[in-house]
């Protein structure tokens, strides 16, 4: 099967993957809408969402702009897909939870993009590098708001706590997947495209693992779900569900 | 009960050589994140280069009313002697000079060096009385959370291209739209309305 990619295919998925996670973040995210503990983080999560879908677009734009596709190939990738046509994590599609679970997920994912762009602003495919560029400096921000409420929650009461407990919980046994190789993968490593996920995997933990430390949470004993970016939980059914519902409704809709 | 987290003023910054302008609050547990929040509510549109909170309770804020007040004149007067040189404090100075629409803000002007909050009023009005100053804002540097140098370029820039975030943008988009939607309503008014006059007939 691998021998049957080539490497224009393997950057087309791999596109495709990391334009998804940030989709399908921005959908949790922006299901705090009105809902947010407090106006201004009301305010804050909705910005960061509208943000993380930036991100989305501009991958999403860089696949159409590869494949030659028409305009509207982003709208058709986020409302026509089926669930097993995504390739997001299965971290980025678990339901919002409480503030906590939000909160550390967002920290995950903002750790994971920070690191992730600093190695892709050196990639050796331009376009890449130029996006990598442009999403870091917005991310930097990010990862200094989540990173914040983390330690809040952590360090703050004994609910807050166990609420950061049980997130970490129930979201540490999927981060594996961040730092999978996907088939065919290797080949755009070796071209400087994209980074080593083994030394991303390293970057990441000597971010996140002090400041967990720092908040006195213990890492579960879990091992890894290394499942294949195919695979998704029925919440993403769910998800695709209220996001797809408006657009199917009547797709050709002039909007 | 109160349940709200304490209140921080939020002052802005739009470019280097501006003052910094009082642009209104946010709740938040700590400074800390009171200028994240303020980044977010405050600094999401353009120009903003820096930005300042403080919590609301730590800031001594007099109108030019009080000030004509006897009472309030004495105490500013008893804290002007009050000098010890060992316990000096940095504070900072804002005030608001007009009453014109858009350019209320309270604004920053400048840092005195006291013993308490009211000898520092004092000490503001012999250094930076004008011919109209409505608001005397007095706050201790020391509480005073700033956005650090050289965040501008992850806080502030990205908002410069996010033109969608502007009112004007959507202004342009929905007079255009409503023109269409004006037209469409039309055509599809009139038949229902020529049936409505048949009925009424």
């Amino acid at each position: 099967m691998i021998a049957t990619l080539n490497t224009t295919q393997i950057l087309n998925d791999w596109l495709l993957a990391t334009a998804d996670d940030q989709l399908i973040l921005a959908h949790r995210d922006s299901e705090w809408t009105g809902h947010a503990p407090i106006l201004e983080e009301d305010i804050a999560l909705a910005n960061i969402a509208q943000d993380e879908l930036g991100h989305a677009t501009l991958w999403y734009n860089l696949l159409m702009q590869l494949k030659s596709e028409n305009e509207d190939y982003p709208d058709r990738l986020v409302y026509q897909r089926e669930a097993n046509q995504w390739r997001n994590v299965q971290l980025v599609e678990l339901p919002k939870g409480d503030w906590a679970f939000t909160m550390l997920r967002q920290y995950f994912m903002d750790a994971y993009e920070h690191v992730l762009m600093s190695h892709l602003e050196k990639s050796q495919h331009q376009n890449i590098a130029d996006i990598a560029a442009k999403i870091h400096r917005e991310e930097l921000y990010h990862y200094k708001h989540s990173s914040a409420w983390v330690k809040r929650l952590a360090l703050g009461t004994d609910e807050s706590y166990q609420r950061m407990q049980a997130a970490l919980n129930q979201q540490w046994p999927y981060i594996g997947q961040l730092f999978a190789l996907a088939p065919g993968e290797a080949s755009l490593v070796e071209a400087g495209i994209i980074p080593d996920p083994a030394i991303l995997q390293n970057d990441w933990q000597k971010l996140v693992l002090p400041l967990l430390s720092t908040g006195q949470l213990d890492l579960p004993e879990v091992s890894n779900r290394f499942s294949s970016r195919a695979e998704h939980s029925l919440h993403l059914n769910q998800l695709l569900n209220d996001l797809q519902k408006v657009f199917r409704l009547d797709p050709e809709a002039d909007w | 009960m109160d349940t709200q987290w304490p209140r921080f003023e939020v002052f802005k910054q739009d470019a280097p050589n501006q003052p910094y302008q009082n642009v209104g609050t946010v709740h938040a547990s700590d400074g800390e994140m009171a200028l994240l929040n303020a980044r977010d509510v405050y600094g999401r549109r353009p120009n903003c280069h820096s930005l300042w909170v403080a919590p609301e309770r730590a800031i001594l804020k007099v109108t030019a009313e009080e000030l004509g007040n006897a009472q309030i004149q004495q105490k500013i007067a008893e804290a002007r002697m009050l000098a010890s040189s060992e316990l000096l404090q940095n504070y900072y100075v804002f005030q608001k000079v007009s009453q014109k629409r858009t350019m209320t803000f309270v604004n920053y002007v400048g840092g005195v060096q006291a013993a308490s909050p009211r000898q520092a009023l004092a000490l503001a009005l012999d250094r930076f009385s004008q011919a109209e100053v409505w608001v005397w804002w007095i706050c201790p540097a020391e509480v005073v959370a700033a956005s650090e140098p050289g965040v501008e370029d992850s806080w502030f820039a990205p908002a410069l291209e996010k033109v969608y975030r502007q009112q004007s943008y959507y202004g342009k988009v929905t007079r255009k739209r409503r023109d269409e939607r004006l037209q469409i309503a039309q055509q599809m008014s009139q038949p229902q309305a020529q049936t409505k006059n048949e009925v009424s007939k």
